[in-house]
């Protein structure tokens, strides 16, 4: 609720709250900044008072574009508040966001509502059954249990990657052998050094996750079996697509896992629809391949190949991506099955640019993912 | 204290005379920006598409406050010996050598190989040693590590930097900082948090016109409202690598050098590869140059003629 304020310190420090729930990070030491500020520049003058908080109070694009508009209406606000003594308006409804239930069990255990007891009793029962499980078919009770088996063997298989670069960290260690032989034709006077150099895990990995209907929970679980890589690998790049593209790395990047997951399900639009592989992918290829995509990088496709897109756009952007990246790599849950042949014409499409083709629907087949990662 | 500095500190209208003086063409935006980043003493952090004039900002700063600009440029790999000091090891190893039957002891030897003039200073030590206050531009922080991000962090936060051989080194004076990016990779937000921000988008067209008059001299003035609405049509379409304000530079000093007083259709397909970089991208504009021709105006005028 804006209230009018008289002094223009109050006004900052009101701004700066209102500002927090646009989700700036306009803290006290943003208000100590500008008040500072106000001493160096004429307060009068409301553009060059806009452009200043402009300067203190944004931290990137999104912000610095948005920002006039939310100076703009909150200094009408503060016009339209007649009196500091004025009551609360009624409290803001929360948008609700329905789901279907299988997201919102997931959601619910995402939101810490989970039972010890019974976890700690059934690992060594079931876990051998459940890495064998496809993940569809698992009850929501157990969905629990199986986040846990698949972070403890990401959490492995990532260490265990990580062991053969475990160097990274020293630089510029003088190499002694090297050494010796350059300065051999010295007669053995040491004048030129020769370093030695810590192998650096340079693959990049990019990530594109199809969160369609009849995908979204094996996207789930790859995804938080990805998320153990992060540290292991310098760059991962997430994305998700349904019928149009979007970058999550962001969000991943949060500390809580917990927290990340949450909102990629609130923030994303698309997660649940149709599929358009080709056009996403398109929109990949243009947006961000260039900037992404190198020789040393694996893309990892997520997806069953259901496509009511158009294929033709599905087969250039597979042929330029091919081009521009180390390996393709494709996972479809679906391979799962015994009876299944790739034969859905978006596969088929994607078929020849694709240089591992494998599973991924029950921990087993994740197990076999992080092996050759 | 406070008013001390303030005397000695330029006013904003000072920097937006500065900047022009300079021949740095803006908006408010950037004298604000720049004048506040002076006046609070905290880095400007800088982002935007590939040349704007983002680089350009700290060279602007560096001259207009009289000061040295050093630079630090980052790219991938970069590290704490790169961008801090290093002993020069060669010079130690002679030094070692020829005083090897001196009779001084292993301690005092130790401690002229460890002394100011075996070390290599790397911008950001030479950043604070300065003899005077220097503007030190940290040029695309975004395609450094996450560690030396993070790294940098704890030097741009306490101004010193500790040499295990020979101790901490305080900063003489604190460095104006500018940090620049084409977000390639999101920072962090503990870094942005201790900068200010500005964003430089790609100049409107009256600017961009106002620029290539301002640092192509001798333009044609026709010509130049040609570049600059050309470039403005260029920027519209969906390009890999859409060209920035300094590809408009080039091109209008390219065509300004040829004596060329207007554009037309042969001579904007012989010098395409100035403003594009990509084969793609020629191949899509040379497709469509009649359209853009037209928006452009250019060839109603050459009809004309």
């Amino acid at each position: 609720m804006i209230r009018r304020q008289t002094s223009l310190s109050a006004n900052i420090v009101q701004f700066c709250r209102f500002l927090r729930q646009q989700g700036f990070a306009a803290g006290i030491e943003e208000e100590a900044l500008i008040l500072q500020a106000l001493l160096y520049i004429d307060h009068t003058d409301l553009a060059a008072f806009r452009l200043a908080l402009k300067t203190i109070l944004c931290r990137n694009k999104k912000q610095a574009e948005g920002f006039d508009l939310l100076f703009n209406e909150y200094w009408k606000q503060v016009g339209k508040a007649v009196d500091a003594k004025l009551k609360d308006g009624p409290a803001r409804e929360k948008k609700s966001i329905a789901r279907p239930a299988q997201f919102k069990a997931l959601k619910a255990w995402l939101h810490g509502n989970r039972n010890n007891e019974t976890e700690e009793t059934a690992i060594y029962s079931t876990q051998e059954n459940l890495s064998h499980k496809d993940f569809s078919s698992i009850p929501d009770e157990d969905v629990d249990e199986l986040m846990q088996t698949i972070k403890a063997l990401s959490k492995r298989l990532a260490a265990k990657t990580k062991r053969r670069y475990q160097f990274t960290q020293k630089i510029n260690l003088p190499d002694l052998r090297q050494t010796l032989r350059k300065n051999l034709r010295r007669g053995g006077e040491l004048l030129e050094l020769a370093y030695r150099k810590p192998k650096q895990n340079r693959v990049k990995l990019v990530l594109l996750c199809d969160v369609s209907k009849s995908m979204e929970l094996y996207t789930v679980f790859f995804i938080q079996f990805m998320y153990a890589f992060q540290q292991v690998y310098g760059k991962i790049e997430t994305f998700t697509f349904s019928t149009t593209l979007k970058r999550v790395t962001p969000y991943l990047k949060e500390k809580n896992f917990h927290d990340a997951l949450r909102l990629l399900g609130t923030e994303n639009n698309n997660w649940e629809g149709g599929t358009r592989i080709g056009e996403s992918l398109d929109s990949f290829v243009r947006d961000y391949s260039k900037k992404m995509l190198d020789s040393k990088t694996i893309v990892i496709i997520l997806s069953d190949g259901w496509d009511i897109g158009d294929l033709e756009i599905l087969k250039t952007n597979m042929e330029l991506i091919r081009a521009r990246s180390k390996k393709i790599v494709w996972l479809n849950p679906l391979t799962g099955f015994a009876s299944y042949r790739p034969e859905v014409a978006g596969m088929q499409t994607a078929m020849p640019f694709i240089d591992v083709f494998a599973p991924a629907h029950n921990v087993e087949s994740l197990r076999r993912v992080g092996k050759w990662l | 204290m406070f008013v001390i500095i303030a005397l000695a500190m330029p006013e904003l209208n000072d920097i937006k005379r500065m900047l022009s003086e300079q021949g740095y063409i803006t908006d408010d935006t950037v004298a604000m920006s720049v004048f506040l980043s002076l006046q609070l003493n905290k880095p400007l952090l800088v982002e935007g598409p590939a040349g704007v004039g983002k680089t350009e900002i700290a060279k602007v700063m560096a001259r207009a406050l009289d000061t040295d600009l050093i630079r630090l440029q980052c790219y991938e790999g970069l590290d704490a010996t790169h961008a801090l000091y290093e002993w020069n090891y060669q010079r130690q190893l002679l030094h070692i050598k020829m005083t090897e039957h001196n009779a001084q002891s292993a301690d005092e030897k130790e401690k002229t190989i460890f002394s100011d003039s075996f070390l290599m200073k790397r911008p950001l030590l030479q950043a604070i040693t300065h003899h005077q206050r220097p503007v030190l531009l940290i040029d695309e922080i975004d395609r450094s590590d996450e560690e030396f991000e993070s790294f940098l962090l704890e030097v741009l936060s306490d101004w010193q930097i500790t040499i295990p051989e020979t101790g901490t080194i305080r900063a003489t004076h604190i460095p104006q900082v500018i940090l620049t990016g084409n977000r390639t990779r999101e920072l962090s937000e503990a870094l942005r948090r201790r900068c200010l921000y500005l964003y430089i988008d790609y100049p409107g067209f009256e600017k961009e016109w106002l620029i290539v008059k301002n640092k192509v001299p001798g333009i044609d003035a026709k010509l130049a409202e040609q570049v600059a609405r050309f470039m403005q049509q260029l920027r519209i379409m969906k390009l890999e690598k859409t060209p920035g304000l300094s590809e408009t530079l080039d091109w209008a000093m390219a065509l300004s050098s040829l004596h060329i007083d207007h554009l037309d259709k042969d001579i904007i397909e012989q010098t395409l590869g100035v403003v594009l970089k990509d084969w793609r991208d020629t191949r899509d504009v040379q497709q469509s140059l009649g359209e853009l021709m037209e928006k452009t105006g250019v060839i109603s005028k050459f009809d004309k003629a």
